[in-house]
């Protein structure tokens, strides 16, 4: 009898989650088997769940280097950013966490506060100067302006510092004693206990680039340039009428992010407490 | 930025007069990133806050009209940068209105749910998360034809021909959705989180005192993450003050402007075609700027203030 009641919570918990699973898997379950309809069966058959006929027409027209939409290209222009952009972003945050979180130096505390409070300005208001710039440092139509400004962020750097908090001061000192200087003390002893939070800071730079929208769509109208999010919304534009097409390039669009979720989903489920668990 | 450098060199030479020489390290760690961050963050921003006071094209020099462009935005009723921001605000609080509660809400419950631990409850969970990897314009692509009138698999199951994208209030609906479907990951993972760390014995001595599962979840659960709720919360109402992808790929924001919001307007007046109105679009963006920092601030004061 007891174990039939505590069994109910449960019961109710999983048919809710399954209805909402349901909801959330369906739109991808759709896009995936429509990307491989024919366009000509798509508009004539009435409504139909499955293809009457599985055809790849969608993907090949894609994927064949055709000069108004290189789908391809622009794949491989928001890898080439992605990456970039991640490894300059470890680079910088890890340099300027560990500055503000282990080094001694005047006003370190003022300027590391300043910071801080910065993050409260919304970053609409930057928008325009920022192509301003961007455009006087000839990095309009460039993978560079792309790549750069969003190294600017400051949360990475506290959330490294906050990690950092845990990892004893001891380990700084007895390496001091041993002769070291502070870049082998970054190097040997802090990097290589920071790679759980790096690897955080990894994921969420390189799908946050990945996936960056507004940014691109007005720093890119060179078409040879332009990343995969930019490149999408061109062909939503040019496609409206091949549906069936449109649904195989978003899917090619998803996929770096979807097989890295596939082999890290440990850290990105990690992550989020842990970014919150510092704020909350 | 230029002030405290400078305090601290003329603190370091005489100490080094006195002591031992300046260590400079700690500079060539935070530089890389003080550089880029000035650059890229704190002049843009400053800058953008001068411009709003300027009439100015992109391309030459700004001219200095003082508060002209906010007099003709906020006030100047025949000018169609006055209907054009009212209208853009009034639809980006709309969105804010209807997606915030839903994009807290509904992760909550999810969240709830998953922490009973059913069966699957750790594929559950990726599926309810994995959306939030996907850029917005991918997504709009796949829901668009969700929504489509007569080949879209949401009409066929409704047995309707609804204009989802084209009709109001339909428009809205669509809207929410999507941003619902793409972005309660994160927050479903820091209810999570928080659920997990209430102390079991909360919930037993309740038991005790006879509380139903209702009277636990509001006196027990709620109080207890109140700290990630007030977290979400702000940084949710930030992210959706900042729309700009599903109502320019999925309602191109109509019908009838009825779903244009500000940030479209901000971005067609700096960077859309014909000549740029880089100043008018700046104080549009600055005045969305200060409601999402009001908007913000009055969130922090009345959730804390309950305590």
């Amino acid at each position: 009898m007891k174990n039939k009641l505590l069994s109910f919570p449960k019961l109710v918990a999983f048919l809710f989650l399954l209805l909402m699973a349901i909801i959330w898997v369906v739109p991808l379950i759709w896009g995936l088997v429509t990307s491989f309809k024919g366009d000509m069966e798509f508009k004539t058959i009435g409504f139909k769940f499955l293809p009457v006929e599985w055809v790849t027409t969608n993907y090949t027209s894609l994927l064949v280097d055709n000069d108004s939409t290189p789908l391809l290209h622009w794949f491989f222009n928001s890898l080439i950013i992605s990456v970039v952009h991640t490894l300059l972003v470890l680079i910088v945050v890890s340099m300027a966490a560990f500055a503000y979180g282990r080094l001694h130096f005047k006003g370190r505390n003022a300027l590391f506060l300043f910071l801080m409070a910065t993050m409260m300005f919304p970053g609409v208001v930057n928008l325009i100067p920022l192509y301003k710039i961007v455009d006087s440092l000839g990095w309009v139509n460039t993978y560079w302006a792309a790549i750069v400004p969003g190294a600017a962020g400051v949360f990475n750097i506290f959330l490294v510092r906050q990690f950092m908090v845990n990892i004893p001061i001891e380990f700084d000192e007895a390496a001091r004693i041993d002769g070291a200087g502070d870049f082998q003390i970054f190097f040997r002893v802090v990097l290589p206990l920071l790679r759980p939070i790096l690897m955080v800071v990894a994921l969420f730079s390189f799908t946050g680039s990945w996936n960056d929208f507004l940014w691109p769509s007005i720093v890119f109208n060179d078409i040879e340039k332009m990343p995969i999010t930019s490149g999408l919304q061109l062909l939503q534009g040019m496609y409206t009428a091949q549906p069936t097409l449109l649904m195989a390039g978003a899917l090619i669009a998803i996929v770096p992010t979807f097989i890295l979720y596939l082999f890290a989903q440990k850290y990105f489920l990690q992550s989020m407490s842990l970014s919150a668990g510092v704020k909350g | 930025m230029e002030a405290p450098v400078k305090v601290i060199e003329k603190k370091a030479t005489f100490k080094r007069s006195k002591k031992r020489t300046v260590n400079w390290t700690p500079w060539v760690f935070v530089t890389p990133h003080l550089v880029i961050f000035s650059l890229f963050f704190l002049v843009p921003i400053l800058y953008g806050i001068y411009i709003s006071f300027t009439s100015w094209d992109l391309v030459g020099k700004p001219d200095f009209v003082g508060l002209a462009n906010y007099k003709e935005i906020l006030w100047q009723k025949d000018s169609s940068f006055y209907t054009q921001f009212h209208n853009g605000l009034k639809n980006t609080f709309i969105f804010v209105l209807l997606s915030v509660p839903s994009c807290i809400i509904i992760p909550l419950l999810l969240a709830s749910a998953l922490n009973a631990k059913p069966r699957f409850h750790k594929l559950f969970q990726s599926i309810f998360y994995m959306p939030t990897l996907f850029s917005i314009s991918a997504v709009v692509i796949i829901w668009t034809l969700m929504f489509n009138v007569n080949q879209g698999p949401i009409n066929n199951l409704l047995g309707k021909s609804i204009l989802w994208t084209g009709s109001q209030p339909y428009a809205w609906a669509t809207l929410v959705i999507v941003t619902v479907w793409w972005g309660i990951g994160g927050n479903m993972i820091i209810y999570q989180a928080a659920l997990n760390g209430i102390p079991k014995d909360y919930y037993e001595a309740a038991d005790v005192d006879g509380a139903n599962a209702i009277q636990k979840f509001f006196k027990i659960t709620l109080p207890s993450i109140r700290g990630q709720i007030l977290y979400t919360v702000v940084i949710t109402t930030i992210a959706q003050f900042n729309v700009y992808g599903q109502p320019l790929m999925l309602t191109a924001g109509g019908p009838t402007d009825s779903t244009r919001v500000l940030l479209m307007d901000i971005q067609q007046n700096a960077f859309g075609s014909g000549q740029s109105i880089a100043g008018i679009a700046s104080a549009m963006a600055f005045i969305l700027g200060l409601c999402i920092m009001v908007v913000s601030l009055i969130q922090f004061l009345f959730l804390r203030n309950r305590d």
